[in-house]
């Protein structure tokens, strides 16, 4: 059951940084990890569809040694959605078990938990029209 | 009776904002209809505190001082949705302490995700081993579904609750507090450790866990470190609960349970194949690369007992074996009922016996078994006798006494309490000082259906027909456990 899992999970290892748009709304995002080491690896979705397919609108890599909060600006209102996870080792890999489950924590906007996947869109999205912040514990 | 009392309190609790329908009405008369076992499957609301037993039997013998810890599923019942399977109920760890003759009993539950989760929203909705579960399941690894519920370990100052699909899940000795899942190395977080670990007489430990046709071996120093941990192919992809060891070899048993497709409940992926037969695996504990296959004719087991050999390299355990999987479908989903018949017939006791020359028998003892257990200090050495639970008959579950096999002349030292009792899995504590094979006690706990309670016995190895020589008596009942372990 957890090899949809692993897939998604996979998914957020290709996370590659999209120019955003020009507009208004900042998204605050603020980590919780439970390990200070390595990077947090955050991407940013403005849409159900770039979030299945892992197509992220803006992408970050956060230091882990200090406060972990990722900042995306200059967004235009509408529906967001995050997923991230913490590379612990820095090895810029998500790193799973034998079976395919990863070890590292991975998380979701609105802290989501899948049921035997990842998060869905339906879960995890939220609605930006000004500044939105929100604490997203990955451990 | 008390069940009954229970459930028709809960099943009003759960109608109390609903109007009265007919089909409520025939529903509230349903529940008062429940079996006189119920009690075994009924739901704890919440810890319970230590609390002194009152010694109803005999004498506590000088020596037997230490703890009985027992796990096994506590809740299955919530207003927006239940667990339907006897394996799906929240892990709950009993301790029962046994210090200058006095005994006391206290139980709390694990603090899974699965439990935090469903306490939330008052609903069962995580698929398990037989529960279908609900849209509103919260799965984002193999531990958030982990009941830990099935089996215990001790590990220093900790117990460990075991299950079988996740991590084991480290819970305070002292006062039962849960503390975290256990990874024993960061690269294998969240592989399955199975319910029933095998240890080697300088205490290493040895267990397995199962992803389709792969497995994983565990071995664990004697503190609870790991050792090493290698992942094996298997030739099927079996639904196994158990495996067993000698001193040299591991012994996988593959029923013709077998992966057929993905789905949920999780024992639904699996088809009864009997025209396969039962596949055994005898794995070198020095190199897991070296395998030998036998072939059995078919059954189906959740248990094994403790294997050995002899001089010349043959191989013997003993299995609870039984015909097919009706009580893992069907008769499981009955007992969380708690009405109407269990299908199915009971296992019996078996010992199987794998030859150098690559022939495999079995032969049936002819005697109603389950849990078999034996002599810890023999454990994957040569032994003689097996201590089981007894009684069960077909079309009432559950066991209502204790016997002990011996292989070696084929007789049976049995005690029956009456259908009054039902009899839980009996542990083996070495009598102080003492090394034969029976000198040892016999501990388990039993539920007095009668006066509605849980109680201890503590039986002589030697002489089990006599009964218990102490039993204690608590003032609530818990529901059945399945399995436990002694600290001295």
């Amino acid at each position: 059951m957890i090899r949809i899992a692993t897939l998604a999970a996979a998914a957020l290892m290709a996370l590659t940084a999209v120019p955003a748009r020009a507009d208004d709304a900042t998204i605050t995002l603020t980590f919780e990890t439970g390990a200070t080491t390595g990077k947090v690896m955050v991407a940013l979705f403005n849409s159900e569809g770039s979030y299945q397919s892992s197509q992220p609108v803006a992408a970050q890599q956060i230091d882990a040694s200090g406060s972990v909060v990722a900042v995306f600006d200059h967004l235009p209102p509408g529906d967001y959605a995050v997923k991230a996870f913490h590379d612990v080792n820095g090895d810029g890999q998500m790193n799973t078990n034998p079976f395919g489950i990863p070890v590292e924590p991975y998380a979701f906007s609105n802290n989501a938990v899948g049921n035997m996947g990842p998060a869905s869109w339906a879960r995890a999205h939220f609605t930006v029209s000004g500044d939105t912040a929100q604490t997203i514990s990955i451990r | 009776m008390l069940a009954s009392r229970r459930s028709f309190l809960m099943g009003a609790a759960a109608l109390s904002a609903a109007v009265v329908t007919p089909e409520t009405v025939r529903a509230m008369a349903a529940m008062q209809a429940s079996a006189d076992w119920a009690l075994a499957t009924a739901d704890l609301e919440g810890d319970v505190a230590r609390r002194v037993m009152q010694r109803v039997h005999g004498r506590a013998p000088a020596g037997l001082e230490g703890a009985l810890f027992r796990n096994g599923p506590g809740k299955f019942r919530r207003p927006g949705g239940s667990a339907t399977h006897w394996f799906d109920g929240d892990g709950l760890m009993r301790a029962f302490r046994v210090r200058d003759g006095q005994a006391t009993l206290e139980a709390r539950f694990a603090d899974t995700p699965k439990r935090r989760w469903e306490s939330e929203i008052d609903a069962v909705v995580t698929p398990g081993f037989g529960t279908p579960g609900g849209e509103r399941a919260r799965i984002g690894s193999p531990n958030d579904a982990n009941a830990a519920n099935t089996a215990v370990m001790a590990a220093g100052d900790e117990v460990w609750a075991l299950w079988e699909g996740g991590s084991p899940m480290a819970m305070d000795a002292g006062d039962l507090s849960t503390k975290r899942f256990v990874t024993l190395r960061d690269d294998l977080k969240g592989m399955p450790f199975q319910a029933h670990p095998r240890y080697d007489p300088d205490g290493t430990v040895w267990n397995i866990g199962l992803w389709g046709d792969q497995m994983i071996v565990w071995r664990l120093n004697a503190d609870r470190s790991l050792h090493t941990a290698e992942v094996v192919p298997l030739p099927r992809a079996s639904y196994m609960h158990d495996f067993t060891a000698t001193a040299r070899h591991l012994v996988i048993v593959m029923q013709p349970w077998v992966f057929d497709h993905h789905t949920m409940p999780y024992a639904a992926q699996f088809a009864w194949k009997p025209e396969l037969g039962t596949q055994v695996m005898v794995i070198d504990k020095a190199d897991l690369s070296r395998t030998r296959i036998f072939e059995l004719p078919t059954f189906s087991y959740f248990h094994l007992g403790d294997a050995w050999e002899d001089g010349s390299g043959t191989i013997r355990f003993d299995v609870a074996a039984g015909k097919d999987v009706q009580f893992a479908m069907e008769g499981a989903r009955v007992m969380v009922e708690g009405r109407g018949t269990v299908p199915g017939e009971p296992a019996q006791l078996s010992l199987i016996t794998l030859h150098t020359d690559g022939r495999a028998e079995m032969t049936s003892s002819g005697i109603t078994a389950e849990f078999p257990r034996s002599d810890p200090r023999r454990a994957g050495l040569a032994r003689r006798y097996t201590a089981h639970v007894a009684g069960e008959r077909g079309g009432r579950p559950l066991p209502t006494g204790l016997a002990v096999h011996d292989w070696e002349t084929g007789r049976s030292d049995a005690f029956d309490f009456g259908d009054g009792v039902i009899m839980e899995e009996a542990v083996w504590v070495p009598k102080p000082g003492r090394s034969g094979e029976r000198d040892a006690w016999l501990v388990a706990p039993a539920i007095n259906l009668r006066a509605g309670v849980t109680e201890l016995h503590a039986f002589d190895a030697a002489r089990v027909a006599d009964g218990p020589v102490a039993s204690w008596r608590a003032d609530i009942a818990l529901p059945a456990g399945f399995h436990g372990l002694w600290v001295g």
